[in-house]
């Protein structure tokens, strides 16, 4: 066994363990660290953000959010789009170094967490080098594209004694909190099917001939892990999500919320084996090859549920995606994945029965965007590690996209042993858990 | 209507490829009218057409893989659709006589002279391919163009063949390929001493500059 007294504590150690044995930040004397107030620099995560378009943007805007309550300190932003990384620069103000190799910032023993919003191939690479540099993890959903690397970023977070959170805020929004304990508690009885609703994904109408990247872009760094290709407008920015080699789809992007909160909701998470079943309606042209509609269907056993992805599904809600929880008593809505939009009145109403289960939940910010991320504080400065959502809990949710998607390329029904992570029965399917990965973007 | 020359090229592959699988004329009358609508300007036609190509077959598998070239992106993306179809039916459980069928198939598409060709039938391999297909990747090595896209169906292929494979191109390959095969081995449950990775190794700079610190 370790013995921990033998080692040098890092900076990050003695945040973290004086912070626990003090109760964390809010109890520490302001005298000791700092002005009265606020914490002093030597108890700050010092934080590092690599990928700064899209969600990325909404991550730095709280980062400086916190840096501006004393939290945190922002020192590093990478791109690999220059541009990008210029904009970031401006917005995370002075002496925030920027990178376009986000190596560089995993090298930096000074920064203690980094925040991933890379397209989702790069998830789990990135989140596998950043646990391994020693460095806590915020990770954007989904948090990987294959199983192998979800695995993979378990075993790395737990041998380095790291948080890592993925960004599927439903487990610490407010909405899906009311309708968690609502549906645990029996609100419509016990529940025996979960219907999810979601718009079509969209349809390369003008597809485009490959071209050479704009200058700015590093196209090599950016398709990283994935086998190369010549460059398309189509794959970037944003729009990777469409083609199911990265993106995978709304499935693998909303349902990376959605299904995080249903098994939340169904205290779930360790039903880890099901059987998934998928169809779907192929785009007619274009580079994006997920499908156009789908339905997925999962059946798990002891209890007995079944969980349908619906696109377009049976839409019940009021907005562009949502789920039904089907009980023998009744049913129960909750729009979106219960973060962005609240739940419904009579589950904001319910009253916990005697002897009912209470929901733990982070209830830090009203801004269910903050709230997450300080969740993902408080797993460090208490040291429990484990986050809402933390990487194993979201693995679970991840593979549920993931098969969806298997089943939908593979056509045909799939066993899944969660017990075991493999298929049952199916060598090419177990196959396609893993894609070996470019050198060096490798986990 | 008089077949076009391209057309033409194409029907004669159809029935050769047809012959060359042992399959009989409806087979490659199958592949004629697979290859036509995958040919078609019609983003209908040519949509069903991959779609529905699984059950077409091995004896397909090598004029599609001719389209993979069409200076028609929306024909050349089908054709490969079609053939992951094919593919896909082909690796279902019980089904390993067709499985070797749609292999063999593609082993042979490992020697064409377009690397884009290569390096779809190197990856649909890694899918489905068996020790049969592991000598054929192995050659491509060699191939600057296509040598990593091997590398990785290798590391996929189940078996101590593989592995083997792996582990024999270590003393055959270029030295900065090397590390490349080794992480490959590790993958696959093998110590490798030597070779250590480069993976957390930073490589890219940027021209963006910090913003200076204000004045105090």
């Amino acid at each position: 066994m370790k013995q921990k007294s033998s080692r040098p504590i890092s900076r990050r150690g003695f945040i973290q363990t004086s912070a626990a044995a003090l109760g964390g930040f809010t109890l520490l004397p302001s005298g000791v660290l700092a002005q009265a107030g606020r914490p002093g620099a030597n108890d700050r995560l010092i934080v590092a953000h690599i990928g700064v378009g899209g969600m990325g943007n909404v991550h730095l805007d709280n980062m400086l959010q916190f840096q501006r309550e004393g939290k945190v300190r922002i020192a590093a932003v990478c791109d690999v789009d220059e541009s990008r990384l210029r904009d970031a620069v401006k917005t995370a103000g002075a002496e925030v170094e920027p990178y376009r190799d986000y190596r560089y910032i995993l090298q930096r023993k000074d920064i203690d967490a980094v925040l991933i919003a890379t397209p989702d191939h790069w998830h789990g690479v990135q989140t596998v080098h950043a646990c391994e540099s020693g460095k806590h993890v915020y990770v954007e959903k989904p948090s990987s594209v294959t199983i192998e690397e979800g695995n993979a970023m378990i075993a790395s977070a737990r041998a380095n004694q790291v948080s890592v959170q993925v960004g599927a805020q439903g487990r610490t929004g407010k909405g899906a909190w009311y309708t968690c304990r609502a549906i645990r508690n029996g609100i419509v009885g016990r529940v025996r099917r979960v219907d999810c609703w979601h718009y079509a994904n969209p349809v390369d109408d003008n597809p485009v001939a490959d071209c050479e990247p704009p200058g700015t872009f590093d196209w090599d760094m950016w398709l990283g892990p994935l086998p190369w290709r010549p460059y398309n407008p189509r794959y970037c920015p944003g729009v990777f999500r469409w083609f199911l080699e990265s993106g995978g789809g709304q499935i693998r992007d909303r349902g990376a919320h959605q299904f995080s909160t249903i098994l939340w909701c169904m205290n779930a998470d360790q039903q880890t084996s099901f059987t998934v079943e998928a169809k779907g309606t192929s785009p007619l042209k274009g580079l994006w090859d997920c499908p156009v509609d789908m339905e997925v269907v999962y059946e798990f056993r002891n209890p007995d549920w079944t969980l349908v992805w619906g696109q377009p599904g049976n839409k019940v809600g009021k907005t562009e995606f949502g789920q039904t929880f089907i009980g023998d008593n009744g049913r129960l809505i909750l729009e979106w994945e219960g973060a962005y939009r609240g739940a419904e009145p009579d589950a904001i109403n319910f009253k916990l029965p005697q002897g009912g289960q209470e929901v733990y939940r982070t209830a830090e910010y009203e801004d269910f965007n903050m709230n997450h991320k300080a969740d993902w504080f408080k797993s460090i400065r208490e040291g429990s590690l484990r986050p809402a959502v933390d990487i194993e809990i979201a693995h679970r949710t991840a593979t549920l996209c993931i098969l969806g998607n298997i089943s939908y390329i593979l056509g045909r029904r799939l066993v899944w042993d969660g017990q075991n992570q493999r298929v049952v029965g199916d060598d090419q399917a177990n196959r396609l858990l893993t894609r070996p990965q470019r050198y060096p973007y490798v986990l | 209507m008089k077949p076009t020359s391209s057309s033409t090229v194409i029907s004669i592959t159809s029935v050769a490829a047809a012959i060359a699988t042992g399959a009989g004329p409806s087979a490659a009358a199958e592949t004629e009218t697979l290859l036509k609508r995958i040919r078609s300007r019609d983003d209908q036609v040519r949509c069903e057409a991959w779609q529905n190509a699984g059950t077409v077959g091995a004896p397909a598998v090598g004029p599609l893989a001719a389209l993979l070239v069409d200076t028609d992106i929306e024909v050349a993306r089908s054709a490969k659709r079609a053939m992951e179809k094919i593919v896909h039916r082909a690796g279902r459980p019980g089904a390993a006589a067709e499985a070797s069928a749609v292999e063999a198939e593609l082993i042979k598409l490992l020697k064409h002279e377009s690397p884009v060709i290569r390096r779809a039938a190197v990856w649909m391999l890694s899918e489905i391919g068996s020790d049969e297909s592991v000598e054929p990747i192995s050659a491509l090595l060699a191939d600057a163009q296509v040598r990593e896209d091997a590398r990785c169906a290798l590391q996929r292929i189940p078996g101590d063949k593989s592995v083997n494979a792996l582990k024999t191109a270590m003393k055959a390959v270029p030295e900065e390929f090397t590390y490349a095969i080794a992480d490959s081995l590790r993958k696959r449950g093998q110590n490798v001493p030597d070779y250590p990775t480069k993976k957390l190794a930073p490589t890219l700079s940027t021209q963006v500059k910090a913003a200076p610190a204000p004045n105090r």
